[in-house]
C-alpha cells in the first residue's frame, strides 16, 4: 500500500473528527436554520449561507492533522513530506466527496422548493448557486482551501507554539485591516464589490485555487521545519 | 559486524544549551544497547534525531548507511518507543491497526499477545489510560513492528514491576528469535544491566564511555576500611567517589584491579566491591559534574 494512502487510512481512523462532524454540524446547523425560518417565516426568502460551517470545520480539521496526530505519524516511520502529502491529498479526497454532497443537498434544496419555505441554505447567492458541476468545483477548492489554511495555523503553532500563532494571526489582521484602510480611502468599496461580482463563481473559484496553493506551499515549507 | 546506526560529530545546540556535543557513536547489528545517562544528559535528543524527528545542528547520522532525514525507506525500518509520545484520538486498537499498516514487519499475533499479557483494554481511549498502560501501548507497538533498528527511550516510565518483568521477558524471548538491533535508554540500570551487551553513557550531552558491557563491569570497585589504609591504597590510583565516615572510609577507583591489586588489598584489611552498572553511572557523572574533591574533568577520558 502507498505510504500516502497509509497516511489517509490513518486519519481515517478517527472517523468523528474526519468524517461524522463535519456533516454532522452541518445537518445540525441546516436543523436549526429550518426550525427559525419555519417559526418566523420572515420573508418569501431566507438565505443563510449556513453551508459555511462545513468550510469552516475544513479549517479544524487541517489544524487537528497539523497539532494532535503529527507526533504519532512521525513515530510510525512516515517522513514529513508523506505525512503532508497524504494529509493533502485526504483533504482533496473529501473535497471532492463534501463538495458532491453540497451540491446534491443543493438539488434537493432546489427541487423542494428551499425546503418549502424558501430557504436557501446549501445555495449562496453568487458563489455556490450555479449549475452543479461548477457548484461541485468551487466547494471542492474551498474546502481544500479552508484544510490547507487550518494546516498551516496548525503547523505553525507546533513550530513556533503560541508566540508564532499569535504572529501569524496578528499579520493577517494587519493585512486586512491596511486593505480595509487603503479601499476606504480610495473610495474604492463600490468597484470592490463590483470586480467580485464581477468575476463571477468561476472567476471567484480561480482566486481561491489560487490561493490554496500559496498555502499549501507555505505549509510545506513549515512542516519540514516541525519536530516532535 | 556492521554498524546499523552510526553518528560523526554529532551536536544539537538549543540556544545557549548544548544538548549534544560531538557525540560520535556506532551501534553494532544485532546487539542490545543501553544508552545511559542522567535526566537532560542528551539521551532522548540523540534518539529523536536518529529517528529524523529532531534536527542536529552538526554532524551526521547514519541509519542502514543512510541518512534518516525524511527518508521513508529508512525510517520504516525504525521503530521509536518514547515515553512522552502524544496520540491523536485514538482507542487502543486503532493506535495498533495503524501501526500495523506502517512497519512491513508487522507481527499481528505478537501484538495481540501481548496486549492481552500487559491487560491492555483494546476498546479504551488512549487519553484515559494511565501512565503505565501508556507505556505499554508504546512497548506493545514497539515489540509487533519487530523494526531492524528498535530505539526505546524510558519505555516502561509507570509500568509497575510485574509488568516491568513481562516486558524484559518478551524484548528478550523476541530477540532471541528475532534478531535486530535495540537501543534503550533508562533509569532503571540495574533491572536492565542482565539484557545489555553494549553500554554507551551520555553526561551533559557528551559521550563519557562507550564500552562493551562485560568490559564496564568489574571495571570500578569501591574500597572500604580504615581510613588511612584506604588512602594509602587509592593513592596512586583513579579515584571516582570518596566517603568517610569517621575513622573508615570508602573509595570508588576506576582501574582494573589485578591479581596482585586484590591481594594487597586483602592483605591491608579492605573490602573490595564491584560497582554496579547503575553505581558506576551514579559515580561517573558526579565525577564529571566535579563534585568530588578528586575530580578532574581531563582523567575522564581514562574511563571512557
Amino acid at each position: 500500500m502507498n505510504t500516502l494512502v497509509k497516511v489517509g487510512r490513518y486519519h481515517l481512523v478517527d472517523r468523528i473528527s474526519f468524517l461524522i462532524l463535519p456533516l454532522g454540524i452541518t445537518l445540525f446547523s441546516f436543523a436549526i436554520n429550518l426550525l427559525l425560518f419555519w417559526l418566523v417565516v420572515p420573508e418569501p426568502e431566507g438565505h443563510t449561507g449556513g453551508v459555511m460551517s462545513l468550510f469552516i470545520y475544513m479549517a479544524v480539521i487541517g489544524a487537528l492533522s497539523a497539532t494532535r496526530s503529527l507526533p504519532f505519524g512521525l513515530t510510525l516511520g512516515v517522513s514529513r513530506r508523506s505525512y503532508y502529502l497524504g494529509t493533502v491529498a485526504l483533504a482533496a479526497g473529501l473535497g471532492v466527496a463534501f463538495g458532491l454532497w453540497v451540491v446534491l443537498m443543493q438539488l434537493i434544496e432546489r427541487l423542494a422548493d428551499g425546503w418549502g419555505i424558501g430557504l436557501h441554505f446549501f445555495r449562496v447567492t453568487l458563489i455556490l448557486d450555479g449549475p452543479w458541476y461548477v457548484s461541485w468545483l468551487t466547494s471542492f477548492v474551498f474546502l481544500v482551501l479552508m484544510t490547507a489554511y487550518g494546516l498551516w495555523a496548525g503547523l505553525v503553532f507546533r513550530r513556533w507554539s503560541v508566540l508564532g500563532l499569535v504572529t501569524f494571526i496578528a499579520a493577517q489582521v494587519l493585512v486586512l485591516v491596511a486593505a480595509t484602510l487603503v479601499i476606504t480611502w480610495l473610495d474604492g468599496w463600490a468597484r470592490v464589490g463590483e470586480f467580485f461580482t464581477g468575476l463571477g463563481a468561476l472567476g471567484m473559484t480561480g482566486i481561491a485555487a489560487a490561493l490554496a496553493v500559496v498555502l499549501l506551499g507555505a505549509g510545506f515549507a513549515t512542516i519540514r521545519r516541525v519536530t516532535v | 559486524m556492521t554498524a546499523v546506526l552510526s553518528t560523526t560529530g554529532l551536536t544539537r545546540r538549543y540556544q545557549d544549551q548544548l544538548a549534544l556535543d560531538d557525540v560520535s557513536i556506532d551501534i553494532e547489528e544485532g546487539s542490545i544497547t543501553g544508552l545511559l545517562g542522567r535526566n537532560g544528559a542528551g539521551k532522548s535528543t540523540l534518539m529523536r534525531i536518529v529517528t529524523g524527528q529532531e534536527f542536529a545542528s552538526a554532524g551526521t547520522v547514519r541509519v542502514f548507511g543512510e541518512s534518516p532525514v525524511e527518508h521513508d525507506a529508512v525510517l520504516r525500518r525504525m521503530v521509536f518507543v518514547r515515553e512522552d509520545q502524544v496520540f491523536p484520538d485514538f482507542r487502543v486498537r486503532h493506535a495498533v491497526k495503524a501501526a500495523s499498516w506502517f512497519y512491513p514487519r508487522w507481527d499481528e499475533e505478537l501484538a495481540q499477545s501481548l496486549l492481552r499479557d500487559f491487560d491492555l483494554p483494546d476498546k479504551r481511549a488512549i487519553k484515559k489510560l494511565s501512565r503505565g498502560m501508556r507505556s505499554a501501548l508504546s512497548i506493545v507497538i514497539g515489540l509487533a513492528s519487530r523494526a531492524e533498528l528498535t530505539l526505546l527511550d524510558e519505555p516502561y516510565a509507570g509500568l509497575d514491576a510485574v509488568a516491568r518483568q513481562l516486558f524484559y521477558d518478551r524484548l528478550l524471548a523476541d530477540y532471541a528469535e528475532h534478531p535486530r538491533t535495540i537501543l534503550v535508554s533508562t533509569h532503571l540500570i540495574d533491572e536492565v544491566a542482565d539484557l545489555l551487551e553494549h553500554i554507551v553513557m551520555v553526561d551533559h550531552g557528551r559521550v563519557v564511555l562507550d564500552a562493551p558491557a562485560d568490559d564496564v563491569r568489574g571495571r570500578a570497585t569501591t574500597v572500604s576500611g580504615p581510613a588511612r589504609q584506604v588512602q594509602a591504597f587509592v593513592r596512586h590510583r583513579r579515584v571516582l567517589h570518596e566517603r568517610r565516615i569517621g575513622a573508615r572510609m570508602a573509595a570508588t577507583v576506576a582501574d582494573r584491579l589485578d591479581r596482585d591489586d586484590q591481594a594487597q588489598a586483602t592483605a591491608m584489611n579492605l573490602k573490595l566491591e564491584p560497582l554496579s552498572l547503575q553505581q558506576l553511572m551514579v559515580a561517573t557523572s558526579l565525577d564529571a559534574a566535579g563534585d568530588h574533591p578528586g575530580g578532574n574533568d581531563a582523567q575522564k577520558e581514562d574511563i571512557a
